[in-house]
């Protein structure tokens, strides 16, 4: 990965920005032309004190006005082209890859998501890409446009004059020396108040949803004086920080005048001597005062770009992340690949699973969580996984879905190695339905057909009305065409749950996911949503991880997980009677038995 | 109930009235500031007309000099001296830049102090005044939009305060001193200056007004090309049980598309105005030199001032730049201003009038409570008496207000005046300071909170002058010593949202814990037991009663215990148990006589703790 050859991490991403070569090339031919210019207009100065004024005469002012003009005109036309290109480079390789990896994320396995929270994933697609588009287009075009007015103004400097010249050239190594002394001290010292002022950020986090801790233990003092000591912290180090940055602007200032200094000592001489014109002076005046921001800018530029190269990195080893789990290469070759699926080959799916002495660790685990696990679930078969939160109920799941693959053994369905077939097959075939029901953005009507495009709304209505969901349809203004709103927050959890429901059973898969809530839900859309999904899984093969008595106690099936594994297997009655695991857990689920045995009454 | 540290109003009238609050402590700062800018100016401003004298002085215009230059020439030894020692002019330029440095240090070291002032006092202000605020005010609003006035608010005050006005005020200062300086040299070449600097100004508030709508746009479609990255990394198991990858790519990359070409316009408009904002300034400059040089050729000005004039000139074009800027900006403080106004006016928690200490342990009743909240009832004429000293078992669902009944106890939630009394030993508790009370009062909750620290921070949280021992024995007690003992850091092993994560079941025991080293004379365990498993449940109960019973041996505290649980061998050995349900006490007595009345609890009962032995089979 670490390529040393890559220009600061640049090379890697060279692939998707050597599309816009032409456009590169030409805003950094673009950005000389201007800087060129800039570096030329002193020279009018010197034109207008020399000529004008040394000589009292006004004769070649209308030449000059136009000359300045033209000048004046071609560099705004220059420039402006100059930060349009600019601009969509950085608005471009930005959209290139946020799409890329965007891409690459819907084929990543899903163990990458195991391992790395939404947040991070999400921050590689949409602030990384961004800071990297930045540095690829204004940062180095900063470089070009100032380090070529450096380099220019050094060069007319050099052509009037080179003795003078020299002077004021002296002043860069120094400039740039202490510049970049601070700027590396800076950078530290701004990420030091960045981390100062997350922590206090969390501490009102702290504050608010502590609220109730704080106070019933009576500790509102106590929490203040912690509050007050991040923020004192913070208080000093922004002092410090402020500190470095006075000094470095007093610097800058400092030395632009020592540079104004020597050119009035040095140049003053040569002038009084007639060596000199006075206009020549004034130009090395200009030069002199206007260096020293081209060459702060510069250093300041590198420095991001250097410290850019994090940011590559993270988004590079994203593209990088290999799918665990992939379909082989006859696979593909038969099936298609997600994004361009064969549906022709796709076999029908009946419907039973088989776990053939399964053994699994999940790869960021240090233990098997399932060792030899064997089971066989006949086509329309429930079972109920049942254990506490975090117990990892989900493994089996995750290996019927193959989101995970076993480390030994396999799984069959319809007596078939699910390896032999493709993903998008099986997920064709798969209903999911989730604890935390998630819809899109978007339509109710969008959300119903996400499994299956062609779906008419009478067909749409009808499962809705077989679930007792209609009335939620009903109930909206614009019916169908409702919005749902981000992540389908305009509607309660229980109506996003029916919907979730629907949605599985509008797809009409064979085998069902179903991830119940344990979410507070009122009764009577619980008594809702419990009849739904006893509809929804009757007649298909599902796995339950189940919350809710009602559906665990009719199972066909029940595994009890604890601390990863299966601890118990059997029915309802059978388990009871072992007063273990289940038995521990059942009598904790009283709350059910009160709310039916109210309804009993 | 102490009430803040720091001494705010009540209530805010207005905007200035809060600002003005919050200014306290960073007024002089401010005002320092300001004082410096001042000189920052001024002397930026005399560098230009020294270089200007020197120039004068080389080019042999002495005549145009005035006179306390001409004296310091002839003081120095006449023209010709000054020519061979040029480097004094040059180190008196540089002393007038160094001054000018030591002033700009200054500014922005004052500046600095200023914000952060500022800003530290905001922020300790509301952090103050929010943990103050009652337990109901948090329950109707969200933490997310909170934090956000607490931080993106406070900062878009501070630096509109802070940095933005002073901003603006050095803005100013420099243009109309330049335009001072300007006048002095050439009145007529001075109006030619100024008239461009409304049409800049002008120009670029219009345009930053304009294109406001334009950023405002694409801030939105950034936000939702965020949101559906968002959405289809959280919902990822669907899109690929629905095998929707193909869509979801398509959708996402529509989306990109539109928002880079709002971009690309939005830029193209920013480039536009810049260009224009260039070739007003390129015209300005270019009748600044013409024109001047008209004028020095007809000898209304001198070289030197001729220079002079084109350095202030060109002191004058960024600040008028950047001036129509900056304003455009400054006009979103207000909004922020009264969002935290929204805060500030909120009412915190405070006692009633001659408020009362904790008056001593003692029996604690309910008469008559009647209690509703958002419209919805949830207690209704609650009574009961739970006597000093005794056990008190409560059953009851979600929903029963079984919670409720002892937040109203806790004075979380205010009992109105006709809605019954809670007493404590004979004392309304309305009339007892909140502080002493929840002092005495210990409740473990059933999602304990902890906090960022360690272990042992969390279990002293409430009780400084706990020792190290008092912190095991309350561990002991509640069964946290064994997790305690797999964490290879012990008691220092960092827990909270920085630290390592426990299960639902450690973080009641360390609650628990939590409370015992508080030694309270009333214990409240609301549902407190229930991510842990049935026989630590017993150890813990069993351990609890014999420290109680030590307790009250050997110091004579007869101390309250209240134990809310679904589980009924929790509730079972209690002195005396009430069933809620619905807002009701619909049963009460110890359990005996609770399993005999073959009510609810009896029914529960049986199919709890008979189940296990076959008894499910009957149903």
């Amino acid at each position: 990965m670490k390529n040393k050859s890559s220009f600061l991490g640049f090379g890697t991403l060279w692939p998707y920005l050597k599309k816009y070569k032409l456009m590169f090339i030409r805003m950094i031919i673009m950005g000389m032309m201007v800087s060129s210019v800039d570096a030329i207009y002193p020279l009018f100065n010197r034109y207008a004190i020399d000529h004008f004024i040394a000589y009292k005469t006004l004769d070649t002012l209308p030449m000059f006005i136009a000359l300045f003009v033209v000048f004046a005109l071609a560099q705004a036309v220059v420039n402006y082209f100059n930060v349009l290109d600019c601009s969509s480079i950085e608005l471009y390789i930005n959209r290139d890859l946020r799409n890329n990896a965007f891409e690459h994320l819907q084929d990543v396995s899903l163990s990458y998501y195991n391992q790395n929270s939404v947040g991070y994933i999400h921050a590689r697609v949409m602030s990384d890409t961004g800071k990297i588009g930045q540095m690829a287009s204004w940062r180095l075009m900063d470089i070009i446009w100032f380090g070529s007015n450096i380099l220019f103004s050094m060069i007319v400097m050099l052509i009037v004059n080179w003795k003078l010249a020299i002077w004021v050239i002296l002043i860069v190594p120094m400039a740039a020396l202490s510049i970049s002394y601070f700027q590396k001290k800076l950078l530290i010292l701004n990420r030091d108040i960045r981390e100062q002022n997350s922590k206090i950020t969390s501490n009102i986090n702290e504050g608010i949803t502590g609220v109730k801790s704080i106070k019933s233990l009576v500790i509102e003092d106590k929490m203040n004086r912690h509050f007050r000591d991040d923020t004192v912290s913070m208080y000093r180090k922004s002092l410090r920080a402020a500190h470095f940055d006075a000094m470095f602007n007093s610097t800058v200032a400092m030395l632009t005048s020592i540079a104004l200094g020597l050119v009035i000592w040095k140049g003053g001489a040569l002038s009084a001597e007639h060596m000199i014109e006075i206009g020549t002076l004034s130009i090395f005046m200009s030069y002199a005062m206007g260096m020293l921001f081209p060459i702060q800018t510069v250093v300041s530029s590198i420095s991001q770009i250097v410290a850019i190269r994090v940011n590559i990195e993270r988004y590079v080893n994203l593209l990088n992340v290999e799918g665990e789990v992939r379909d082989s290469e006859e696979v593909i070759k038969k099936y298609g690949t997600s994004f361009e699926p064969k549906y022709e080959n796709f076999e029908k799916l009946n419907g039973d699973v088989e776990f053939e002495n399964v053994s699994f660790q999940y790869p960021d685990g240090d233990e098997l969580v399932l060792e030899n696990f064997n089971l066989k679930v006949p086509k329309g078969c429930n079972v109920a996984i049942v254990g506490e939160t975090g117990a990892g109920k989900s493994t089996l799941v995750n290996l019927v879905c193959r989101f995970f693959e076993p480390t030994k053994g396999r799984v069959l369905i319809d007596g078939e190695d699910i390896k032999a077939r493709s993903l998008k097959w099986l997920h064709s075939n798969i209903g999911y339905v989730l604890q935390t029901p998630f819809l899109f953005s978007g339509t109710v009507r969008d959300n119903l057909r996400y499994g299956k495009e062609d779906i008419s709304d009478e067909k749409i209505m009808e499962s809705l009305s077989m679930i007792g969901a209609d009335s939620i349809v009903n109930k909206l203004k614009d019916g169908l065409d409702s919005n749902v709103g981000e992540s389908g927050d305009m509607l309660s959890t229980g109506e996003k749950q029916l919907l979730s429901i629907a949605r599985a059973l509008l797809a009409d898969p064979k085998i069902l996911i179903l991830d119940e809530a344990t979410a507070s839900i009122d009764t009577v859309t619980e008594k809702i949503i419990q009849n739904a999904v006893s509809k929804l899984i009757k007649g298909r093969t599902s796995f339950v991880i189940a919350h809710r008595l009602s559906t665990i106690v009719n199972s066909d099936v029940i595994l009890v997980v604890n601390e990863g594994k299966i601890v118990e297997q059997g029915n309802h009655k059978s388990l009871m009677k072992a007063r273990g695991e289940y038995y521990n857990l059942y009598t904790r689920q009283y709350e059910e038995l009160l709310i039916d045995s109210r309804k009993e009454e | 109930m102490k009430g803040k540290d720091i001494d705010t109003k009540l209530e805010y009238s207005s905007r200035m009235s809060l600002v003005s609050d919050f200014l306290k402590g960073s007024r002089h700062y401010l005002f320092l500031t300001v004082v410096f800018v001042c000189l920052l100016v001024g002397f930026e401003l005399v560098n230009p007309k020294a270089i200007g004298y020197t120039v004068d002085l080389i080019i042999g215009n002495e005549e145009q000099l005035p006179g306390f230059i001409k004296s310091f020439i002839e003081w120095m030894g006449g023209r010709e001296y000054c020519l061979n020692n040029l480097y004094i002019f040059a180190l008196i330029i540089i002393g007038i830049a160094l001054i000018g440095a030591v002033c700009r240090y200054m500014f922005k070291l004052m500046n600095t102090k200023s914000a952060e002032t500022l800003g530290k006092t905001m922020k300790d202000t509301l952090f103050d005044h929010i943990i103050h605020l009652p337990f109901s005010w948090h329950d109707q609003n969200q933490t997310g939009d909170i934090i956000q006035r607490c931080t993106t608010d406070v900062d878009m005050i501070r630096d509109f305060i802070a940095n933005q006005m002073t901003q603006v005020f050095r803005m100013v200062l420099v243009i109309s001193m330049s335009l001072v300086f300007m006048c002095r040299i050439n009145f007529v070449l001075s109006v030619a200056a100024f008239l461009f600097i409304p049409i800049v100004v002008g120009y670029s508030l219009f345009f930053h007004g304009a294109i406001g709508k334009s950023f405002m746009l694409a801030d939105t479609e950034e936000g939702n090309l965020s949101a559906i990255a968002q959405e289809n990394l959280t919902g990822v198991r669907v899109v690929r049980a629905f095998g929707k990858e193909r869509y979801e790519k398509d959708r996402f990359e529509n989306k990109n598309a539109e928002y880079t070409k709002l971009w690309v316009r939005t830029m193209r408009l920013l480039t536009q105005f810049w260009t224009i904002n260039d070739l007003i300034g390129g015209i300005e400059i270019m009748t600044v030199v013409t024109l001047g040089a008209y004028l020095t050729v007809k000898g209304t000005i001198s070289a030197g001032d001729y220079v002079a004039f084109l350095s202030f000139n060109g002191m004058m074009i960024w600040p008028t730049r950047e001036l129509g800027r900056v304003v455009s900006e400054m006009s979103k403080a207000g909004i922020s201003i009264d969002r935290l106004l929204y805060i500030m006016n909120s009412k915190i928690e405070e006692d009633s009038e001659n408020a009362v200490e904790f008056p001593g342990n003692g029996d604690i009743e309910f008469k008559n409570v009647t209690f509703s909240y958002d419209g919805a009832s949830v207690l209704q004429d609650v009574s009961w008496k739970f006597k000093k000293g005794e056990t008190i078992g409560i059953l009851g669902g979600t929903g029963s207000g079984k919670t409720t009944a002892m937040m109203l106890l806790d004075m979380f939630y205010e009992l109105g005046d006709d809605n019954g009394r809670i007493t404590i030993n004979g004392v309304d508790i309305s009339n007892i300071k909140k502080s002493s009370l929840r002092q005495n009062i210990g409740m473990v909750m059933q999602e304990p909170y902890l906090f960022s620290g360690t272990l042992e921070d969390n279990i002293k949280i409430a009780a400084d002058d706990v020792d190290h021992k008092m912190v095991m024995d309350a561990s002991r007690i509640s069964s946290l010593d064994n997790a305690i003992e797999k964490f290879t850091q012990g008691y220092d092993t960092y827990v909270g949202e920085r630290g390592v994560t426990l299960s639902g079941g450690q973080k009641q025991r360390t609650a628990i814990a939590q409370m015992l080293v508080r030694k309270p004379s009333i214990m409240i365990f609301d549902d407190s037991l229930s991510a842990v498993d049935a026989v630590t449940d017993g150890k813990i109960r069993k351990a609890l009663n014999e420290s109680i019973e030590e307790d009250r041996k050997n110091n004579n505290n007869d101390t309250t215990v209240i134990l809310i649980s679904h589980r009924i061998t929790t509730l079972m050995n209690a002195d005396r148990i009430f069933v809620l349900d619905d807002g009701k006490v619909i049963e009460s007595g110890n359990h005996d006589e609770l399993v005999s009345q073959d009510g609810m609890y009896s029914k529960i009962y049986k199919l709890q703790v008979l189940a296990g032995e076959g008894g499910l089979d009957e149903e």
